[in-house]
């Protein structure tokens, strides 16, 4: 019986889609991405699109691969882009009245007195609700899969990793839509909130990028006066021994012999003193962004993780090296420079910040980023059962 | 196999706010009968079929449905309903509803269709199977909803409302369809307000008022008492009153009645202790025996008058409806509506159950 219920849901749900015609406008426009995405390449004078060369002396072949070029591509746009917000969006649209037409008054009554659990019945239109989320990715996954094989002349199977990737990051954002339709009742109402609640947490993410990036440009900052600071002692401890060997003392104002190292080494080199300062002034703007960091990944740890999910597919197809290798043609700048007196400017901006950024980030555990968040999803479903098997209809 | 297909005891649903739907409702429907629960709206019919279905959760309710607990989800692959207002998706042809509602309610692919082709013949749907609901009018959907009700096969069926929009043809048809289900010994519990259409179906019926089981049993039992006949004579009205009161002496009466007795008071009786009423030129006795009107009808024709009409008259279900729906304290109609916990009337009335009157 399982099974029989099941499939006649499975079958429903795929005419309630093809009755909205939005699945298959969705479709189309996936389609129309991967054309677009076929379209573009790199050839050893620079980049392509359709019959079209433009001629760059930086970004052509010989710099780039045609296969990095396409990862880049992917994961720069193509998923952050296209299916983090534009798909995901028109998914949204497309299966947000699952849950309000399921307990729409005069429908659910039907529903509900077949013999079937009400918490089965839930979760299994939420589950349809997800693979056709699922279906929309693996069709541009699998469009881009075939782009990247004939025009980059690279297989990459893990491309197809954006389909649980993709699907776990919409099923965040659905488990929430999910609730507000058993909620309020309206497709509109509960789309609506849900887009709100995404803001929310894109400006959470925001905040946190930006709270990290002046932490690590901070710290950076911290590293190279600290590294200055041990240059100047350095320089004050040979000039010292330059002092005593001539036969003249380290004496203060009084004419008396200073005892003490730090103060020897200020007096034969007075700008440690302002390094100092400078260190001090430092590291305590360090501490207080730090602190703010810390704040903000609390914060993050209650809510679902999107940038950090679909970032996972930045990890698992470019690598670190190859991402170094980008940023410093792109920018110019050597990230293994270690000359970090030179950063300036707005936070993040300096490659050498962005790659401790990506360090950072990178760094943070894909059980964190996911366990975290399955877990937002686990109480946000357990409310919609607790809700759909109790409520009255 | 338990011989009711419901029995239930102390059925009783609280909403939120305090709206006290059910009030306590008891209620027994045997195997392979039409039972019509009737009531105004907002009686609680509805909330009592819904806690059937397991649609709402009871505050309180003993009892089994097809021999197995109210709450038992299994059950349902032996139950059909029809809502009241149900809506099926837009999008679906008349065929699949059947399909995905009989796929739901466990019925195997094999059999399902079979059995679309089979209902939708039965309710007189087979030209639309191929149309959109979107497309059907209100009495077609009622159709397609009675169709998907009978998909499983049940051993019981609720219809709510069954006739709701539905036109005079439909409603025969539904009529034929609830007997034939009885013939083939099923279970049928009709949901209505339009009690000429229960009357004429219905084995039993039970009449809810503000979430209490007012009256139950067959239409007889409860018109049991109620019947009488009717005379009427030619003639101006009040001469021929008058000359039916003159008459009255002859026959034997214990008591004359007043004229315009059916207003209420005033009412005679016969030395067998039948009730007799005048009002303009008819004469009322509170008997189903021919043999005793015999005696008045010679003693009117003996005197000259004219007789037009003597008919046996039997309450309609609307009658006793209508009686059941008089407060017997005040006279008042009892207005239709679910009542608040604590009201006036919930006090009044839980002490005349306690007393056994409801």
């Amino acid at each position: 019986m399982i099974l029989t219920q099941s499939m006649a849901m499975l079958v429903d749900a795929y005419r309630e889609l093809n009755a909205r015609k939005l699945f298959w406008v969705t479709m189309g426009l996936n389609l129309i991405v991967v054309v677009v995405y076929a379209s573009l390449g790199i050839s050893e004078k620079g980049p392509t699109f359709w019959i079209w060369t433009f001629d760059n002396q930086f970004f052509n072949s010989k710099f780039i691969s045609p296969e990095l070029f396409y990862k880049i591509q992917f994961v720069s746009w193509g998923t952050p882009v296209w299916l983090s917000w534009v798909a995901t969006i028109l998914a949204l649209v497309s299966t947000a009245g699952i849950v309000p037409d399921l307990v729409a008054g005069g429908s659910i009554e039907t529903m509900i007195s077949k013999p079937i659990s009400r918490v089965r019945l839930f979760l299994t239109k939420y589950t349809f609700g997800l693979m056709f989320a699922a279906m929309q990715v693996l069709v541009f996954s699998t469009g881009c899969f075939l782009v990247m094989w004939i025009r980059g002349g690279v297989i990459e199977p893990g491309l197809f990793m954006a389909v649980p990737i993709v699907v776990l990051f919409f099923s965040f954002l659905f488990s929430v839509c999910a609730l507000l339709g058993l909620l309020t009742r309206s497709t509109v109402a509960s789309l609506l909130l849900t887009m709100i609640l995404w803001f929310l947490i894109f400006a959470v993410n925001a905040t946190d990028a930006l709270v990290l990036a002046t932490k690590v440009q901070n710290e950076l900052r911290v590293e190279a006066l600290t590294l200055r600071l041990e240059n100047q002692n350095t320089k004050a401890d040979e000039r010292i021994v330059q002092i005593e060997e001539s036969g003249e003392g380290i004496v203060d104002g009084d004419g008396n012999e200073i005892e003490d190292l730090d103060d020897r080494r200020q007096a034969a080199n007075p700008m440690i003193i302002r390094t100092k300062n400078n260190l001090e002034d430092a590291q305590g703007s360090f501490e207080t962004w730090e602190m703010w960091s810390d704040r903000v990944i609390l914060l993050k740890t209650i809510l679902p993780k999107t940038g950090e999910t679909i970032g996972l597919l930045d990890r698992y197809l470019v690598t670190k090296d190859e991402l170094a290798k980008l940023m410093a043609e792109n920018s110019g700048v050597d990230v293994d420079d270690e000359d970090f007196e030179s950063i300036n400017g707005p936070p993040g901006a300096d490659p050498r910040v962005q790659a401790r950024l990506q360090d950072e980030m990178r760094g943070r555990g894909v059980g964190w980023i996911l366990g975290t968040s399955l877990l937002f999803e686990a109480v946000m479903l357990g409310m919609c059962c607790l809700i759909f098997s109790r409520r009255d209809f | 196999m338990s011989e009711l297909a419901i029995d239930i005891t102390n059925a009783a649903k609280t909403y939120k706010g305090k709206i006290r739907a059910l009030r306590g409702v008891d209620m027994r429907v045997g195997r392979g009968e039409v039972f019509g629960l009737l009531g105004p709206n907002g009686a609680g019919k509805s909330t009592l079929v819904k806690i059937l279905m397991t649609v709402i959760s009871p505050s309180s309710c003993e009892g089994t449905v097809l021999g197995n607990p109210v709450t038992d989800k299994a059950t349902l692959s032996r139950v059909g309903y029809l809502p009241e207002h149900h809506r099926f998706p837009g999008y679906l042809k008349g065929w699949q509803v059947l399909d995905f509602y009989g796929a739901m309610a466990g019925v195997t692919r094999k059999v399902r269709k079979k059995r679309v082709d089979e209902l939708l013949e039965l309710v007189g749907m087979s030209d639309w199977r191929k149309k959109r609901i979107k497309q059907y009018s209100k009495g077609m959907r009622q159709r397609i909803g009675i169709a998907q009700a009978l998909m499983n096969d049940p051993e019981l069926v609720l219809l709510d409302e069954p006739t709701d929009g539905v036109d005079p043809m439909g409603r025969r048809d539904i009529r034929e369809i609830c007997q034939r289900l009885r013939d083939e010994g099923r279970t049928v519990f009709i949901n209505s307000h339009l009690l000429s259409e229960l009357e004429m179906v219905c084995d039993r019926v039970a009449i809810m008022v503000q979430g209490k089981i007012a009256r139950q049993g067959t239409i007889e039992e409860l018109t049991e008492g109620q019947q009488h006949y009717e005379i009427e004579l030619v003639g101006d009205t009040g001469p021929v009153s008058n000359a039916i009161l003159e008459i009255l002496p002859s026959v034997g009466v214990k008591q004359l009645p007043r004229y315009g007795s059916h207003c209420g008071g005033g009412r005679g009786a016969l030395l067998s202790g039948e009730w007799l009423e005048v009002n303009l030129s008819t004469l009322r006795i509170g008997t189903d025996d021919p043999e005793k009107i015999r005696p008045i009808l010679s003693a009117l024709v003996g005197s000259g008058h004219t007789i037009r009409t003597v008919r046996a008259h039997r309450p309609s279900l609307e009658d006793l409806f209508m009686a059941t729906m008089e407060d017997s304290e005040t006279g008042e109609t009892i207005k239709p509506g679910a009542i608040g916990q604590g009201s006036r009337h919930d006090r009044r009335s839980a002490g005349a159950a306690e007393g056994g009157v409801a």
